[in-house]
């Protein structure tokens, strides 16, 4: 593994110096063009097989130094496709909270099941056996406080729990499923304790169809 | 938050208040970027004014204004003000007249080692417009013009054409490309939806990239900065990794395995991609061979394992674990073999990025319940702290020069990006539309 990085920092090295030799005698363009204008939709090439080349291309916007007589260099807009924030559309939900399901809080940085949870989440139990086609998205959530990195793992963790807790109550492993929002999905905007508190939550939602 | 101090006032009006967001004024004791060390002598140079040739009044004291903050942001130049020196501000030409000599004579006088000065116009003939700049640069060394720089193109790249100049400036003094005409990638939040945006390093011309409308996530950029990598919440259940070509808006999704997929972390040179996955249980560190597509699991353990970022040779990463409990950041060779911690303060430390030149990694440290930002060394030696004050400092991201990191600090409602120096001066915020702007990414190439 060493040695494969080694060589490949080699084999970039020389295809960098072939780049730029090659860029110097090409034109006085800096920046490029941005003509395409392809907009950024989701979806699009969503082969998770497909891995376009990542190898290091030189920019074309190296810096020539400082000339006694300049020529003139024409500076070219930083390439960036344009998108449509308007594109956004709001999605279709296939889920729906349901009443009957509460939402299960947790401790600061913890993901253990308090007594208080594990009631609530015995009354879910109670629910979700009752409605035996209900499949059941269980979703991980955080306060603002730490990384959004740290709070996605965090998230799962609590969402994981939730969900090994609802399957020592009988519930059908395949009938649950796990998300993390991380911090990224708050359900209160404050920034105190109480507040904190109810986001540190496993929120439960039904999901309707497959 | 009482404490309120006015840092960092330009002529742009990006004024900020240090004791509200937190810089660490003195106490930077160990500091190692030679351009920020005691000793290292910063070239005086003045900007000396850019002329009008032609157009709107207010061209070339934009062009002067950009120029001059790149300049004193590059570190390694100490920018001086000729009037305050006594020496008045004159048309300078081509630097051959009489006038020139005579304001170069009395800047060299004082200490001015270079002069920098030009003229720029705007000319419009229909529907097309075209900006000129000229820069030319006086060595009092030489006590010669060395040189100069010419650009043309249209308005929009007014401010790229003084980024240019001053990188060109830095290029000519030290070797090294400048980070003037480099981005920085961020997430844009607009009500619960997170999209991604990328703006110039100086927070100018943001746009956003993404419009899905729901949640991406903490993008990172490919090390020739033409892709960017984040997390994307493709149904409202799945995390994958996607990436997209800013040129052309293409767009992949490269990690799909099922679970949370997230902080993607290309090597240095740009063939493999360092991820965490939980689709074989909880987080784990990977590495994907991004030409032959296999696949290597790097940790093994029965914890949360993230966020890799890569050592500058690619030999080693930095990460996160929560093997001992809470988040601690650690090291390991690219094969996943050799794990070490290395930081042992506090029971939170997470978001590790290693600096370009190696010797240091920056994290998020919590202490006294704030998250703020900290360095230590590879070692395990040298650790400070960054940031101070209110606000919860996430993700750092250093730029190429090594010299700056930008983050996100988020005060109540409100979530911006700052700039600020490596031995924690010169605190600049950097996002000023919104309320809601984080997870900040410096495009590692100029």
């Amino acid at each position: 593994m060493k040695k494969g990085l080694y060589a490949c920092g080699v084999a970039m090295m020389s295809l960098a110096l072939i780049g730029l030799t090659g860029c110097a005698s090409k034109s006085l363009q800096s920046g490029g063009n941005s003509s395409a204008q392809a907009p950024a939709k989701a979806g699009a090439g969503s082969n998770a097989d497909s891995f376009p080349s990542t190898g290091i291309q030189p920019s074309g916007s190296e810096l020539r130094g400082l000339e006694k007589s300049p020529s003139e260099e024409r500076v070219g807009n930083a390439m960036l496709s344009k998108v449509d924030p308007s594109a956004s559309a709001p999605r279709q939900l296939d889920e729906a909270a349901s009443a009957e399901l509460r939402d299960v809080f947790f401790g600061y940085d913890s993901w253990a099941i308090s007594e208080e949870a594990g009631l609530g989440l015995t009354r879910n139990a109670e629910w979700i056996k009752s409605n035996s086609s209900a499949q059941v998205k269980i979703e991980g959530h955080c306060d603002e406080r730490g990384t959004s990195a740290y709070n996605l793992v965090l998230g799962e963790k609590r969402a994981k729990t939730v969900r090994n807790y609802l399957v020592e109550l009988g519930i059908g492993a395949n009938r649950l499923s796990v998300v993390s929002y991380g911090k990224e999905q708050p359900s209160c905007s404050e920034h105190d304790e109480p507040c904190y508190q109810q986001n540190r939550r496993g929120h439960l939602v039904v999901k309707s169809g497959k | 938050m009482t404490q309120v101090k006015w840092i960092s006032s330009v002529a742009g009006g990006l004024l900020l208040a240090a004791g509200a967001f937190g810089i660490l004024e003195s106490g930077a004791a160990d500091v190692f970027l030679e351009a920020t060390r005691p000793d290292f002598q910063k070239i005086s140079l003045a900007v000396a004014g850019i002329q009008n040739a032609g157009g709107p009044e207010w061209l070339g004291g934009q062009i002067e204004e950009v120029l001059k903050k790149d300049v004193k942001r590059s570190l390694v130049f100490d920018l001086v003000d000729l009037p305050s020196l006594g020496i008045k501000a004159r048309a300078l030409g081509t630097g051959m007249g009489s006038d020139a000599k005579a304001v170069f004579n009395q800047a060299a006088g004082n200490g001015v080692s270079v002069v920098v000065w030009g003229k720029a116009s705007l000319k419009e003939s229909g529907k097309e417009a075209e900006v000129n700049m000229e820069g030319l640069v006086y060595d009092s060394g030489s006590d010669e013009v060395i040189g100069g720089k010419r650009y043309a193109g249209n308005p929009s790249v007014l401010r790229l054409m003084a980024h240019r100049f001053a990188d060109e400036l830095v290029f000519r003094y030290t070797g090294e490309p400048g980070i003037a005409r480099t981005k920085i990638a961020y997430v844009v939040q607009h009500a619960s939806v997170r999209e991604i945006a990328v703006m110039d390093y100086d927070g100018y011309d943001a746009r956003q990239v993404t419009a899905d409308g729901f949640l991406n996530l903490m993008p990172r950029w490919s090390p020739d900065c033409r892709f960017l990598l984040f997390t994307a919440y493709r149904s409202r259940n799945t995390q994958d990794i996607d990436m997209i070509e800013l040129a052309t808006g293409k767009r992949w999704t490269v990690v799909s395995l099922g679970g949370l997929n997230i902080t993607p972390a290309l090597s240095p040179d740009g063939n493999f991609l360092a991820f965490a996955s939980s689709y074989q249980g909880d987080s784990e560190l990977y590495l994907l061979d991004t030409r032959t597509k296999a696949r290597q699991r790097l940790t093994v353990n029965p914890s949360g394992d993230l966020s890799p970022s890569w050592s500058p040779n690619g030999r080693e990463l930095t990460f996160v674990s929560d093997r001992g409990g809470g988040p601690q950041v650690f090291l390991m060779s690219a094969d996943g073999s050799n794990v070490r911690r290395l930081t042992f303060e506090g029971d939170y430390n997470a978001a590790p990025v290693w600096s370009p030149r190696g010797n240091r990694i920056a994290y998020v440290c919590r202490i006294h319940k704030e998250y703020k930002l900290c360095i230590i060394s590879p070692d395990g030696q040298n650790r400070m702290q960054l940031t101070t004050g209110p606000g919860i400092d996430d993700s750092p991201s250093w730029s190429p020069d090594g010299r700056h990191l930008v983050f996100s600090s988020t005060v109540h409602e409100k979530s911006h990006i700052y700039m600020i120096d490596a031995d924690g001066k010169n605190l600049e915020r950097l996002t000023f539309q919104g309320t809601r702007n984080s997870a900040p990414s410096w495009c590692p190439a100029s």
